[in-house]
């Protein structure tokens, strides 16, 4: 809690990348939340195509401390369409994660194709969220998102990392512009100055989430691009968690 | 006790800012003015400045460039780029008999993968090495190995490695331990809780903020190093002593 704000981080992983240091032990990943003052962290499992292992473990890691994290499902067009559906049922329905992350560089298909159409379809039926992976990786240009949200008027998307690179934003900031049903989240290891303030101006502070991508990277940093960003204070405790709290309904 | 402002409660010295346009990439702060402003907003009182042109182009260049953004206020300190070639070195000899050079920067590493060894870099390394002046290395230019292997044959050389990412999680620890004389400045460590590992490990005194704008925002890493648990007087090491030691009397003026 930050002057009453609710801090929700919206970008967070369950599974470990030992090699790049990333480790999901929630003792490690609580210490540093309570050190920057992060109340929630939302967390998915991106590391297995059926999402049935991922998923488990992502409710298994939310269980433990269900106070402080939140579960997101997994899946991937890798698997078929009748088996991302009914993983995506089993997860929502049986382990009651309550979003959906995408990962689009994982797979040959850019986002706006249709072997995402299902998961899509999937959501908008039940009025979920969806965040993707967006940047400059072909599959995850963010610009695709415009081509998917219009589509899929019930469903939220929300652009990862904000497309991460400069021209990749512009594309992301757009799609959020066009969309009424598309969010930005803030998480990116490059931390170019200027950001914060551009998603704020550009697409408003109503649409801009914060994120950290914990346990890949400490959340303190990426909480610090928020606090020490020149935006008010009003559009600040949105970002934090105002936003997510509202689309989420947590 | 976050909040929604932030203040650092200890003054600063930024070991690691980019000034001017790079041959590819517009800066984001046009000139010295614009600079000083921007470590007004984030309470930063000093920094060590060098030119962008350094990264991928002429760190003679970027040294010449550099001498426009120096002032009298004693707020911007200069660091100068360095290559191992007679130009470089002549351009350095020079600055360093008018008594400017407080600290050193290698140039362009990974450009034309020049190996960073005692047969290739020696003039300059024993240069430094005798002189007392301190050599800033970007770690995701280096070979890890070498680095080591060569830092170690330079007992004397104080050095700050810059830029370490978390795709360096792996080799940081080794480095330092390796490196007895090596400072780990913090703009782009991210590993979840191995900064604090690191500060029990070897103490404060070995860890230098630097925020390497404008490559990267000149506020969050600050942020972090306030939430990290360290002691007042740690925290005024890291984000200040260290660097004035390591620089030495010129960053005392």
């Amino acid at each position: 809690m930050i002057e009453g704000v609710r801090v929700i981080d919206f970008h967070g992983h369950v599974g470990s990348n030992d090699i790049m240091g990333m480790v999901d032990d929630p003792d490690l990943m609580i210490h540093a939340m309570d050190a920057g003052g992060i109340d929630v962290s939302c967390l998915f499992n991106i590391y297995y195509p059926s999402g049935t292992r991922g998923n488990d473990m992502t409710a298994q890691f939310v269980a433990r401390h269900p106070d402080r994290f939140v579960g997101f499902a997994y899946v991937s067009p890798l698997t078929s369409a009748d088996a991302m559906v009914a993983e995506l049922e089993r997860a929502i329905d049986t382990l009651k994660l309550v979003a959906i992350k995408l990962y689009p560089p994982f797979v040959p298909w850019s986002l706006d194709q249709p072997q995402w159409d299902p998961i899509y379809e999937f959501a908008d039926q039940r009025g979920l969220l969806i965040i993707h992976h967006t940047g400059s990786e072909p599959q995850a240009f963010p610009k695709y998102l415009a081509n998917v949200a219009p589509r899929y008027p019930r469903a939220k998307f929300v652009s990862g990392h904000s497309g991460n690179t400069p021209e990749c934003r512009a594309q992301a900031i757009a799609a959020a512009n066009a969309n009424p049903n598309v969010f930005l989240e803030t998480c990116s290891t490059f931390r170019t100055p200027g950001v914060i303030e551009q998603l704020v101006a550009e697409a408003g502070a109503d649409r801009v989430l914060f994120g950290s991508d914990t346990p890949l990277m400490d959340p303190r940093p990426q909480l610090g691009k928020i606090i020490t960003a020149q935006i008010s204070n009003e559009a600040k405790a949105q970002v934090l968690g105002g936003n997510a709290a509202r689309i989420l309904e947590i | 006790m976050t909040s929604l402002s932030f203040k650092p409660r200890v003054p600063v010295f930024d070991a690691n800012v980019k000034v001017g346009d790079a041959h590819d990439e517009l800066s984001p702060c046009p000139d010295r003015a614009g600079l000083l402003a921007e470590m007004d907003t984030h309470n930063i009182q000093r920094a060590v400045i060098y030119h962008a042109l350094a990264d991928k182009t002429s760190p003679v260049d970027a040294n010449r460039a550099l001498k426009d953004w120096l002032g009298d206020e004693g707020r911007l300190y200069s660091q100068w780029a360095a290559l191992p070639t007679r130009r470089s070195l002549e351009q350095l000899g020079e600055l360093h008999a008018q008594g400017r050079v407080s600290s050193v920067r290698l140039a362009g590493l990974d450009i034309v993968k020049f190996p960073f060894r005692p047969w290739s870099y020696d003039p300059l390394l024993s240069w430094l090495s005798q002189e007392g002046i301190p050599l800033w290395l970007a770690l995701p230019e280096m070979d890890a190995h070498e680095l080591v292997s060569t830092l170690q044959a330079y007992p004397d050389l104080e050095t700050v490695l810059v830029g370490a990412h978390y795709m360096h999680a792996l080799w940081v620890q080794p480095l330092m331990k390796a490196l007895p004389r090596a400072h780990l400045e913090l703009s782009r460590f991210e590993p979840i809780g191995q900064l604090e590992d690191l500060l029990d490990e070897f103490g404060a005194s070995r860890f230098v903020f630097g925020s390497w704008y404008w490559r990267l925002a000149m506020g969050p890493m600050l942020f972090y190093l306030h939430h990290v648990g360290l002691s007042d007087d740690d925290l005024a090491l890291v984000c200040e002593g260290n660097l004035v030691r390591i620089l030495g009397e010129q960053a005392n003026d």
